[in-house]
């Protein structure tokens, strides 16, 4: 038996008022959007975290330390004396050091969003084409056969041109 | 002041149906385009350069004191290409300036194809691209290893860095376009969609995601493009040759690389206008008036730029800079190479004042087309040039560069175009979510 239903709508004002509504009501709800709405909505919906900074952190952090050990220490096992110049030397350390902060932090980036978008992400099936065209979707889980007619009601109310059961 | 939309007029289902048949849909002249293109690059750039490897090194125009010719000069004028597109991306996105949106997708493409050319560039120097793993520091038993002290050793890391970086941001930009062309596609490329899409469903979680890895993407990459160039540059400005060791070298090139950049980018979308008549909806006479005003001044950071280099120079007045630019200065033919330079780079620019040159994709296409063999004569006065007067008077040899030099130059241009004209028929080259961004949110209270 299906406990979620999704609304589509063509404004995102309705989809805000709607999602006004339900989490008025204590629901907790998903948006689906072809574009990033920001400021259209984020002003409802729940304040969101931001963890892949620490990635980008991590990552930068972890190829400054990298970088500067690939030159150190390849200079120990591997020495290549040169007159007048140093065994260790400082300007290509930074210069590695400076690339490879920036490779891992970008490689860290991504991988941290990779890990962000599919964790706690809903196993429904909500890919569906017109939410990636020009419609904007309201999904909310979770709920009971009495709760379900209420908040397709609300979804209905607030100007949703489809609203399924999932 | 609120931005007023360059696209307004356009729906969103327009957008995904625009941008698909660009991609899908391929009339005939496409590909007798394709194939005359692809053998140029084969005729052009390939087959001379086999003929190199098999006949040696010796078939370039390469000598003693000249050991770096138009090979290097091609390296560096394609890494110059290769700045704007990301650039653009990334400071303009940092900026949250609108009209980088329906450009910035394929500029970030002519990064990856220009740094795909500079790559083959420097195994063509090679000579022997067989080698390649020597530069590549692990333990072995050839008794060889890197040393990190090189400039060389320094671009090794620096481009490497920058070709990962910019396409992780140029398919990282393309993840949520991949999600909405494979609702559509069809065939292998709906197969190839959804698995580029990574299951990119378009919640708002994901989108909050994305924004904020973008902005880390763009914050990383600004500096990743001036030092990528930096480190270029102190591939001469690193040595004691007259000629190439300067301290104005890295902005010297870092500008050079924006303007050959950013002129790169109007060639590409005026072709792209003339060749796709709907583009224009996206990439309008604004986009041109915008880039325009962005050459112009950095037109007038590289003359200042030149003078500099040319005035201290002289102001040092030792024989040894004194030979090195008297030769690339009054001495034909680089007399007649510098002036066409000056030409190209400074005064074809300073046209572009005129608001309508700027507003007009002819006159701005034939300008860019200056700029950029005014940028590659740049890059040719410095490069064999001041080899060519190198030190002691007996060691001084003038460098021409033979048939397989000229040709595998030309050719690196078509093998370019044909890496482009494939890339527009696999993936969106204009943004759908950024497009539909620049046209607004729908509002239904807005439209009682």
């Amino acid at each position: 038996m299906s406990d979620a239903v999704l609304g589509i709508y063509k404004y995102v004002d309705l989809v805000a008022d709607a999602a006004d509504d339900l989490i008025s009501a204590g629901h907790e709800v998903e948006v689906i959007f072809p574009i990033p709405v920001g400021h259209g909505i984020d002003h409802i919906l729940p304040k969101k975290k931001n963890p892949i900074k620490y990635f980008t952190l991590f990552g930068g952090l972890s190829g400054l330390i990298f970088g500067t050990l690939f030159v150190l220490l390849t200079a120990t096992l591997y020495p290549l004396p040169r007159g007048g110049r140093p065994l260790f030397p400082l300007s290509p350390t930074f210069i590695a050091s400076y690339e490879f902060t920036i490779l891992f932090g970008v490689l860290m980036t991504f991988a941290g969003f990779l890990i962000m978008m599919y964790i706690k992400r809903t196993k429904r099936d909500i890919d569906l084409p017109e939410l990636s065209i020009d419609s904007f979707g309201l999904l909310v889980e979770n709920l009971g056969s009495h709760a379900l007619a209420d908040v397709e009601k609300t979804l209905k109310d607030c100007g949703a041109v489809e609203v399924r059961r999932l | 002041m609120a931005h007023r939309s360059m696209n307004s007029k356009i729906s969103y289902k327009e957008v995904n149906e625009d941008v698909l048949s660009l991609i899908t849909r391929s009339g005939p002249k496409y590909y007798i385009l394709l194939v005359l293109v692809a053998s140029l690059a084969i005729g052009l750039f390939f087959l001379p350069w086999v003929y190199q490897i098999y006949v040696g090194q010796g078939v370039s125009g390469l000598n003693v004191p000249n050991v770096w010719g138009i090979y290097l000069v091609n390296f560096v004028f394609w890494v110059g290409i290769a700045h704007a597109g990301t650039l653009i991306s990334a400071m303009l996105y940092i900026t949250k300036t609108p009209w980088r949106r329906s450009i910035a997708r394929g500029a970030e493409s002519m990064t990856l194809f220009a740094l795909i050319i500079v790559t083959t560039f420097i195994f063509i120097h090679m000579g022997r691209p067989w080698n390649l793993y020597w530069p590549f520091p692990y333990p072995n038993q050839r008794g060889i290893w890197t040393s990190f002290q090189s400039p060389v050793m320094f671009d090794v890391i620096a481009i490497s860095t920058y070709f990962t970086s910019s396409a992780v941001f140029l398919y990282f930009g393309m993840i949520p376009d991949f999600a909405a062309l494979r609702h559509t596609a069809t065939g292998w490329r709906k197969k190839l969609y959804t698995a580029m899409a990574l299951g990119w469903r378009g919640t708002d979680k994901e989108w909050h995601f994305h924004a904020k890895a973008s902005m880390f993407f763009a914050a990383f990459i600004m500096p990743l493009v001036v030092s990528v160039h930096t480190i270029v540059s102190w591939d001469f400005a690193l040595s004691v040759v007259p000629g190439y060791s300067k301290t104005v070298f890295a902005p010297y090139f870092v500008t050079g690389a924006l303007l050959s950049g950013f002129s790169g980018v109007i060639l590409m979308v005026t072709l792209l206008r003339g060749a796709v008549p709907f583009v224009k909806k996206y990439i309008t006479i604004d986009h041109f008036d915008k880039i325009g005003l962005f050459i112009i001044v950095l037109s007038l950071i590289w003359s200042y730029l030149t003078s500099m280099e040319i005035f201290t120079g002289i102001y040092a007045d030792t024989p040894l800079e004194w030979a090195s630019i008297k030769h690339k200065i009054f001495e034909s033919p680089y007399f007649e190479l510098f002036s066409l330079m000056i030409v190209c780079n400074t005064l074809v620019p300073l046209l572009m004042i005129i608001r309508k040159i700027r507003r007009t994709p002819a006159y701005m296409f034939i300008a860019c087309i200056f700029i950029i063999i005014g940028m590659w004569l740049e890059r040719y006065l410095i490069v064999p040039n001041a080899l060519s007067r190198k030190f002691l008077p007996f060691m001084w040899h003038d460098y021409s560069p033979t048939w397989v030099e000229a040709s595998i130059t030309a050719g690196a241009l078509f093998f370019f175009i044909t890496m482009f004209l494939i890339y527009i028929k696999i993936a969106p080259v204009i943004s759908i979510y950024e497009i539909k961004e620049d046209i607004g949110l729908p509002m239904k209270r807005e439209h009682k």
